[in-house]
This record gives C-alpha cells, structure tokens and sequence, in this order.
C-alpha cells in the first residue's frame, strides 16, 4: 500500500507501521468520496482497504435471504465481488491503453472508494423495501440509486479524468459509467424474497 | 543467514549492557507476540477455508471470515511481522509526478542493533512461503471438483499471500538480481550452519 510517510532508511525496517494511521489514511479517503474535490494527496496514497469493505457490504446487502439453505444466497455474493473486482481491473486497463498516466493500484482504489454513494443508496433501498412494496416504493428507490450513481460517477471523475489526455476523457470516462451503472442496476432490481 | 553468524560471536563480545537487554539477545525468539500472530491469521484462514463444512453451512459467514483473515494477515505480515522478525520492508510510494515506485528495504546490521535470529528468521520464511502453496493446492482443488463458487475467495487468497511472498523476497534479494545464485547461497548457508556449528543451536 502506499506509504507518503514513510521514507528509506532505518529505523522503518525495525519498527512496525502503527495501525492508527493506516485506519484514519482510510476514513479520510471515505471523506473525500463524500465531498469530492480535487485532491492531489488522495491519488497519492492509495489503499485497497476501503474498497475491501465495501465490497464485502455491498455483498452481504446484496444477498437474498432464503429458506433452502443449501442455496444460501452463494453464488449472488460471489457474483458481487466478481463483477465489482474484475469490472475495476477492467477499466484500469482500458485506461492505461489509452495512455493515462496513473498507476493501475491508485486506479482500483479510487474506483474502489467511489462505490460509497452506491453502497449508501443500498442500504436506504432495504430500509424502504420494509415498507410495503408498490409504484412509491419504487419511485423512491430509482430516485435515491439515481442520485447516489451521479454522485460516484462525480467522484471518481474528478479523480481520474485529470489523468488522461484531453481527446481521450470520454473514452476513459464511459466504462466508469459502465460499471456503475452495473451496480446501481442490481441495487434497484433487488428484491429480498 | 548471515546476520545469525555475526550475531553468534556477538553474544561473546558484547557482553555487558543490563540485564533485559542480554536475555533478549540471547533468547531464541525475541518477538514472541510478532511470531505467533505471523502465523495465526495464515494458518486459521486456511483451517476455516477447509472446515467450512463443519463450522457452519452457511458459504457467506465462511467466506467473509476467510477473508477478514487473509486481509489482517496480510497487514500484520506485511507492516509488524516483516519488520520485527527479519528487518525487511516494501511499500509503494507515488511521487509528484504521479510515477508510481515500488520500494525494498533490508535492515543494515550494525554492532549496537539486534539482529534477526535464526528460529525467527526460519519460522517466517516458512510461514511465506509454505501457505500460498497450499492455497494454490485448493485453487486447483476447487477447480477441479467444480465448487466454483469458491475461487473468488481461493484467487483473493492466492494474491494476498503471493504479494507479501514475492515483496520480501525482492527485499531480501537486494541489488541480487539473480534469483537462483540468491537460492543458492541460501539453501548452502543453512546446510552449513547445521552441519558445523549444531552445538551453538542446542546452546541458544
């Protein structure tokens, strides 16, 4: 993971990393997700840690519960990690071959952090589908899911966009939008049975 | 290896300084806590992935607990357990261009600061490289039984463990680009050590 703090030389190869610094470096980055401005020192010490949470919480909301155990929900949870995983390296790729210059790690972890707003809006779509289901309950999880995908695509453009040449913003830019979309998709097609 | 056969005579020579300090250079494992911790996340990942079966039913608690294990393994090898036990570390570091560096550190010995001793140094590298090659084996295994619900979980298992493998095994190469010769003079210098100077073992 990268370290801005740490530099070569000893004493680093003897002490530990504190753990403090690790966990306040990823509650700082959900901070920036929340008000995304353009910020050079986020890019820089990237981490997968936060991804790795929201991962694992968007998995677990996205499971439905059933009675057969033996198909509890497995292959859905997997099926999460899969696309969230395999659809970030995906589009870290595409944006190396088309000549950005940012590297693959800082490329997963702000595509990574930019799922909060969607994992947000997950968490509001169970707490309405507790309600009673029909057209309002509906209403109102398109428009929280639409909200919060706007706000990721915001997010991580304002984090990736810088790293491309100007003719090729759109073509880097279009699978983020790919990819959220994905998600947002199985955030509002989800039905607990 | 080489840092235990200066340590050996060090113990001779350097002989006064307090009481706590002499017993910590002479004891055998110096960072107990560091030691077991290296290997319980490792070895309780694996023991949970295999069973699964028998813990619970359920494929999402397994799976979530395996890799809630994998990831502070992962950490704790990769920031505490590296640095105590063998004075090794690696990090990426992103400069103010945005070119992204890998960087390998290896502790420099030096007649006033401890160097790694031999039971550390072993139980370390066997614990780096003895797991991922067991998660490989259950890569393969679920491949083949076609439990392919599990390979997300195996894949992310294999990565994990192959990282922290392959930085410390850059760190301890050095300016060594030859991997073989490393392994090489490796594997002669514990054969040596055993062979010539198995009283001192017993004597720690």
């Amino acid at each position: 993971m990268a370290e801005a703090v740490e530099s070569p030389g000893d004493p680093g190869t003897t002490t530990p990393r504190p753990l403090m610094r690790d966990l306040k470096a990823v509650g700082k980055k959900f901070m920036h997700v929340l008000y995304p401005r353009k910020s050079n020192t986020l890019l820089r010490d990237w981490d997968l840690w936060g991804p790795l949470i929201l991962c694992v919480t968007l998995a677990l909301m996205l499971q439905r519960g059933s009675v057969d155990s033996e198909k509890d929900g497995g292959p859905q949870f997997a099926e999460v990690f899969v696309i969230v995983w395999f659809g970030a390296v995906t589009i870290t790729l595409n944006s190396k071959l088309l000549g950005g210059n940012i590297s693959f790690f800082q490329s997963l972890c702000v595509l990574g952090y930019c799922i909060l707003p969607l994992t947000m809006a997950m968490l509001v779509c169970r707490l309405v589908l507790l309600a009673e289901p029909g057209p309002v309950n509906f209403m109102v999880r398109l428009f929280v899911v639409i909200i919060m995908f706007a706000w990721s695509i915001v997010a991580s453009t304002a984090f990736l966009a810088d790293s491309q040449p100007p003719n090729r913003k759109a073509l880097a830019v279009y699978p983020v939008f790919l990819f959220y979309f994905v998600i947002s998709w199985m955030i509002l097609t989800f039905t607990p049975q | 290896m080489k840092q235990a056969l200066v340590d050996d005579t060090e113990d001779v020579s350097l002989d006064f300084g307090n009481e706590e300090e002499l017993a910590f250079r002479k004891a055998k494992i110096r960072h107990p806590v560091a030691t077991f911790f290296h290997l319980f996340f490792r070895v309780s990942a694996i023991v949970t992935y295999v069973g699964c079966d028998w813990f619970s039913k359920s494929f999402v608690g397994c799976f979530v607990t395996v890799l809630l294990l994998l990831s502070f393994d992962f950490w704790s090898v990769k920031n505490v357990t590296g640095r105590l036990m063998v004075g090794l570390r690696w990090w990426n570091q992103i400069d103010e261009d945005g070119k992204s560096h890998w960087i390998f550190e290896a502790r420099k010995v030096s007649p006033d600061m401890v160097a790694a001793t031999e039971a550390e140094a072993r139980v370390f590298w066997l614990g780096l490289i003895v797991c991922p090659m067991i998660w490989i084996v259950f890569f393969f295994s679920s491949l083949f039984s076609l439990k392919l619900k599990w390979l997300a979980l195996v894949i992310a298992g294999i990565s994990l463990q192959a990282a922290n493998l392959y930085g410390y095994v850059l760190c301890k190469m050095g300016s060594e680009s030859n991997i073989s010769k490393v392994t090489a003079s490796f594997l002669s210098q514990t054969v040596f050590q055993t062979a010539y100077f198995p009283r001192q073992q017993r004597r720690k």
